[in-house]
Order: C-alpha cells, then sequence, then structure tokens
C-alpha cells in the first residue's frame, strides 16, 4: 500500500507554546497508529492538523500526495467533508438530532442525504434499533458508536480519532475499541489517540509525543 | 434536513424566539401604523384641514371689485358678471376631479330685510347658496355638494333650510340686532337697481320684488356671514332674475403640499415638466383645470391656507418616518441581541458543523433562514396589529379610522427581513469566525 498521510517536520505554534515541534512521519494507508503521550504533549494538535481544523506553523502535511497546508479555508472545509472522519471524545452529537439525523448530517454536508444509507452505517456499529433515539436516550458506548458511523458515512480516506474510549467504561470501552478493530480489518486507515496502552497494542504502529516531539515511533506489529 | 434544523431551533428556544418575535410584532406594528398614517395622513389631514375653509376661490374674470362694507354687499346686481351654474358638473371632470371634495356657489344681493310689515327696515346682504345639493355631472353621476362640504365648521342652531324650500338662516349677528329666531318669517325686499331708497328715476316701485321666507336656523361663521341672510340658491336667483347665475364659488380640493416645483411659472416649463406639474394635485394646477372647464373664470388660490396646510402636513409624515425609524431601530437591536445570544448558545454546535465539514454557506443559510422565518412571523403578526393600531390611531386622532393598505404588508414583510437581517450581521459574522478546533477541545 502507498503512503497516505506524510508529514515533514511540522510545527505548531500557539504564541509561546510549542505545541509540536518538527514532527515527521508517514501512514500507509490502511495502517492503524496509535498515538500516545502525555497530556499537553501535542496529541489533539497532531490531530487538529491532520483533520484540517488547524494550520501548521511550518512544515508540509501532505494527505493523498496534496499538502493541505496552504490551503483556503474552503478548501479546508471541503477536505474535511471529503477525506476526514473524526471521532471524538466528549462524541458531539447534535443533542435534538435522532441518531440517524447526526449520521445524516455529515452526509448533508459533504453532499446529499441518504436516509437509507445512513441506516446502513448505524447497523454496521450494532445500532440499527437506535436510529430514531436522541442522543440523551444513548449510552455513552453507543453515542460514540453513532459518531463512528458518522465518521464512516462520506468514506472518509483518513479516520481521526482523538480519546474515543476516554469517556467510556470499559465495556462500553471493548465496544468501539472492538469496531475500530474491525474498520481496520476492513482496510481503513485509522489514527486514534489513546492513553490506554492496550488499546495501542492492537495498533499496527505507536507513535509517542513528548512536549510535542516525537519520542519514539515503534511498530507493533507481531 | 436544513427545515430539520431550522425548525429545531424554534422548538427548542421558544421564549428567546418569543422575545425576538414580540419586539418584532411591536416594531412592525408602529412601522405598519406610521406607514398606514403617514399615507393616509396626507388626505386625512388634507380633509381635516378643509375646517380650515375652501382653498379656491373662483369668480368671474370681468367682475368687478366688490363693494363690500360690514358683510354688506353695495354692488347693484346689474353690475359685473356672472357664471353659470350648469358649467358646475364639469368641475368633477378634469383630471383631479376625486380631489375637488366640495363646492358651493354664491350669489350676493343687497336687500332690506323686513320682520314684519310694522317693523324697521334693515339693509343687509341676501346670499343664495347650496347647503347639500345634487349637482348632475356629465358622466351621469349625481354629486352631493354645498356649504356643508366647503364650510363644515358652520354651525347652525336650528337647522339649515332645505335647498328646495322658501326657508333661511340668519346670520348670528343679525339676528341678535333684530331678535330673530327659527320660526320666524321674514320678508326680504330686493329693489333691481340697488337699494331701495337708491330707486334710480325712472323706475318704479313695481320693479320691486320680495320674498317671504321661514327662518329655519342661526348661522354662527366666525365671519361676515354672520350679517347676513342665507336662503337657497334657487330661491335668491329667482328673486334677483338671475336664474341658473352665480357670482362666487367655493372649492375644496384636496392638494399635494406646496414645494418648489409647484412655485414655478407653468409657461416657464419643458413639455416634461408641464406634464408633471399638471398631473399633480398641486394647487395651482388644480384652479388651471378649473379655469378649462369654466370659461370666464378667475380661480385664485387661498394661499396662505394652502401653504400653512402643506408645512404641517410634511412635518407630520416626517414624525411618522421618524417613528418608523426608531421602531425599526429597536427592533433591529433585540433581533440582533437575541441572535447573538443564541450564536453563543450554539457555539458548539456550529463548531462541529463546521468541523464535519459544513460550508460557511449552509451554516449561514441556516443561521438566516431561522431569522427570516421570524421575520416573517413577526412581520405578517405585526402588520396585522399594526393595522389595528393605525385603525385606533385614526379613529382618536382624527376621528376617521385609517383605512388599511394591503400593498403595505409586502413592504412591510421586506422590512423586517431587512431589520433582521441588519440585526444578524454582527452574529453572522461571528459565526462566520468561529473556529471549531477549540470549541471541539470543549473549550
Ligand atoms: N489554541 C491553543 N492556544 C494556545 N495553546 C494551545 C492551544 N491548543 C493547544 N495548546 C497548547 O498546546 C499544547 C498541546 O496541546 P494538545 O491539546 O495538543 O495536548 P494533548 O496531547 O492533546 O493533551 P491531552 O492529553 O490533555 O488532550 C498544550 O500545552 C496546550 O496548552
Ligand atoms: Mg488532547
Amino acid at each position: 500500500m502507498g503512503v497516505l498521510v506524510e508529514l515533514d517536520r511540522v510545527s505548531k505554534q500557539y504564541g509561546g507554546v510549542r505545541a509540536l515541534d518538527q514532527v515527521s512521519f508517514t501512514v500507509e494507508a490502511g495502517e492503524w497508529i496509535a498515538i500516545m503521550g502525555p497530556s499537553g504533549s501535542g496529541k489533539t494538535t497532531l490531530i487538529n492538523i491532520l483533520g484540517g481544523l488547524d494550520s501548521p506553523s511550518s512544515g508540509r502535511v501532505l494527505v493523498d500526495g496534496r499538502d493541505i497546508g496552504p490551503l483556503s479555508e474552503k478548501d479546508l472545509t471541503r477536505y474535511r467533508a471529503e477525506k476526514v472522519g473524526f471521532v471524538f471524545q466528549q462524541f458531539h452529537l447534535i443533542p435534538y438530532l435522532t441518531a440517524v439525523e447526526n449520521v445524516m448530517l455529515a452526509q448533508y454536508f459533504h453532499s446529499m442525504t441518504d436516509e437509507k444509507e445512513a441506516r446502513e452505517s448505524l447497523a454496521r456499529v450494532g445500532l440499527a434499533d437506535r436510529a430514531e433515539h436522541l442522543p440523551s436516550q444513548l449510552s455513552g458506548g453507543e453515542q460514540q458508536r453513532v459518531t463512528v458511523a458518522r465518521a464512516l458515512i462520506n468514506h472518509p480516506a483518513l479516520i481521526l480519532a482523538d480519546e474515543p474510549t476516554g469517556n467510556l467504561d470499559e465495556a462500553n470501552e471493548e465496544l468501539v475499541v472492538n469496531l475500530f478493530r474491525e474498520l481496520h480489518g476492513e482496510g481503513h486507515t485509522i489514527l486514534l489517540v489513546t492513553h490506554d496502552s492496550g488499546i495501542a497494542r492492537l495498533a499496527d504502529r505507536r507513535i509517542e509525543l513528548a512536549h510535542g516531539r516525537l519520542s519514539q515511533v515503534s511498530v507493533l506489529s507481531t | 434536513m436544513f427545515f430539520r434544523i431550522v425548525g429545531e431551533s424554534f422548538s427548542r428556544n421558544p421564549l428567546r424566539k418569543w422575545l425576538a418575535a414580540v419586539a418584532l410584532v411591536l416594531g412592525m406594528a408602529i412601522t405598519t401604523a406610521a406607514l398606514t398614517v403617514a399615507l393616509d395622513v396626507g388626505d386625512r389631514l388634507a380633509r381635516e384641514f378643509r375646517a380650515f375653509g375652501a382653498n379656491l376661490v373662483v369668480s368671474p374674470t370681468a367682475d368687478t371689485l366688490p363693494l363690500e362694507i360690514g358683510g354688506v354687499d353695495y354692488r347693484p346686481v346689474e353690475e359685473g358678471s356672472y357664471l353659470p351654474e350648469a358649467d358646475l358638473g364639469k368641475l368633477k371632470t378634469i383630471f383631479w376631479r376625486h380631489n375637488i371634495i366640495g363646492f358651493s356657489p354664491f350669489l350676493e344681493v343687497p336687500a332690506i330685510l323686513e320682520r314684519d310689515s310694522s317693523g324697521p327696515a334693515i339693509r343687509t346682504t341676501l346670499t343664495g347658496t347650496w347647503v347639500n345639493h345634487s349637482v348632475a355631472i356629465p358622466d351621469g353621476t349625481i354629486f352631493q355638494t354645498g356649504v356643508l362640504r366647503t364650510h363644515p365648521w358652520w354651525k347652525v342652531e336650528g337647522a339649515w333650510f332645505d335647498d328646495s324650500k322658501q326657508d333661511c338662516v340668519v346670520g348670528a349677528g343679525l339676528a341678535a340686532r333684530t331678535g330673530l329666531k327659527p320660526g320666524d318669517t321674514v320678508t326680504l325686499r330686493f329693489a333691481r337697481a340697488g337699494l331701495a331708497p337708491l330707486v334710480q328715476p325712472g323706475q318704479t316701485p313695481s320693479e320691486e320684488r320680495h320674498v317671504s321666507m321661514h327662518v329655519t336656523g342661526i348661522l354662527s361663521t366666525g365671519g361676515t356671514e354672520e350679517q347676513v341672510v342665507m336662503a337657497p340658491l334657487a330661491v335668491v336667483q329667482a328673486l334677483t332674475g338671475r336664474t341658473g347665475e352665480f357670482r362666487r364659488l367655493m372649492v375644496s380640493a384636496l392638494t399635494r403640499p406646496e414645494d418648489e416645483f409647484s412655485r414655478r411659472d407653468p409657461s416657464t416649463m419643458s413639455k416634461a415638466e408641464y406634464d408633471r406639474w399638471f398631473c399633480a394635485p398641486y394647487i395651482s394646477s388644480i384652479a388651471l383645470q378649473i379655469r378649462q372647464v369654466l370659461p370666464g373664470a378667475d380661480v385664485q388660490v387661498i394661499r396662505q391656507v394652502a401653504e400653512g396646510e402643506g408645512r404641517i402636513l410634511t412635518r407630520i409624515t416626517a414624525l411618522m418616518w421618524l417613528v418608523c425609524i426608531a421602531a425599526l431601530l429597536a427592533a433591529g437591536l433585540v433581533v440582533g441581541a437575541t441572535a447573538a445570544t443564541s450564536v453563543l448558545e450554539r457555539h458548539s454546535e456550529i463548531g462541529l458543523m463546521k468541523a464535519l465539514g459544513a460550508p460557511m454557506g449552509t451554516v449561514s443559510a441556516l443561521f438566516l433562514a431561522e431569522q427570516l422565518v421570524l421575520a416573517f412571523v413577526g412581520g405578517g403578526l405585526g402588520y396585522v396589529a399594526g393595522e389595528g393600531l393605525a385603525y385606533l390611531m385614526g379613529q382618536a386622532v382624527f376621528g376617521v379610522p385609517a383605512t388599511g393598505r394591503l400593498i403595505l404588508l409586502p413592504v412591510i414583510l421586506l422590512l423586517a427581513a431587512a431589520v433582521v437581517l441588519a440585526g444578524s450581521l454582527i452574529p453572522l459574522g461571528r459565526v462566520a469566525r468561529l473556529d471549531p478546533a477549540p470549541v471541539l477541545r470543549g473549550e
């Protein structure tokens, strides 16, 4: 498989804080990468830059061969809709929309809604019977599975998950982790931030950040 | 999806939406009322100001100056010229016929009043006019007019005479001098050659005519009419042998306030300017149009009244516009404030949408659609409430309810939309600048 993502000496400066410092690595298509590191080490910053939510202060970020650094606000928006599926620690579902509507929202911003496809996506994460529920009527694990369904709906090149199990209990954590394993098995490219080395062990590779620097890139493939 | 989100926003934030809606309804209601009144006020006030009297006076071109002392016209009847009553219907055929709201012909003759055969004779003027007369218009319709229209402030104690009867009213001043009261009978003598004591040699008393009339009321006008006897025009015409003729015509016309343009001399205008002038209800153009249908007539503008009216009209209209602007501004501010709160509250939602790749156009459209729904609901209700308010205002201030104008509805809706959009500009800017990354970090 070819290289999907390439970071070349990427730095991010927030005022006096250097959140990322000369970070370089590549991600192959279909790879599952676990990003680890202590709090404040720049994991979220890295995910945001990869997801087009933030721009690097210096360095290049190539996704599918295209440098997303110099993209305009409008092009970044398009990039997010087409190339990236986000899964957040806090789920970030729209509280007044049902599960299936939350999935359809991503379709709507991408192109047009397709309820059938949205339901299939929910079925894919095991929530076929929860489609009409509001987020408040779903458990944390179920909510997180809805966000996974939402992340998948537009067939993104890259799935970016920032501590997706951080707010879940063990049982739900396992459900969600299994989901990522399945996605990985289907060939999705995943970058997943986690504090849990158990989860990190499931990934193909592990990237460790410390003070914004890449401290370790380890291949964990057994 | 679009309507789902917009709809949800309304069901979730009823209180704030209501607040914004109420502000809009109030603002638009006041605007509607003020606009209705401003549009209506021209006509309405012009009608009100008619109480100050007719604003045009028509007299024969070749007439001599009236020899009037203390309300008594000492001019011999033979002198001067007269105008034909039969032409009067044509006044309602001119371009601005609908602005002619009334006219009253007058025929004044010197006469001698006798209370009864034994009482003292008093020199006075006998004035013939219409109280409420049916005039046949050339287009086949009938126009009711007379002093009730042109001089609505004239007060009669008792009753006006009937235009078709041989009755009269006596001016209050004259009545005070003679002790006449409603129910009395008076005789008025008229000498063809002027006043009886001045009978010319060669004229016999047999040429003297007289008429006996019933006094139906006492007339108070605040003017010289209080010294005369006023009777139906037909009676005076018959007495003087001036059948179908009159000497002076008072016309009440609704006019546009005078401006720079209307004060220009029409003969110096270009063709286009002349057409514009002619087709505007300026008092001068109406005067010209009257002159055109009444040959031999001279039309004078009672200028002072017309100009005073114009100024007050302009001021009231300006005031109404000011009220409009203030109401719109207030509504816009409230809408802007609620929209700003709304954006602040939905911060995370907007951030999420942006993170999911929602184009700025879509996010703005969602926000603006919501605001426009508000505008149309607020504008629509405001229009209804405003027309009601205008009705009451008209009733209270002018005694006549202002008439609603449906044409205002689209205007009001557009204004509401404009106000809401203007009020939403700053919040919308905030939406545009909102950075999703901090939102997703939970900030
Ligand atoms: N918008 C910002 N402005 C200023 N500083 C920022 C901003 N975003 C992040 N930082 C700083 O950059 C550094 C890296 O932050 P980041 O959120 O990437 O850390 P993290 O590894 O995700 O931490 P955690 O495990 O707590 O989520 C931190 O010191 C943080 O305070
Ligand atoms: Mg983080």
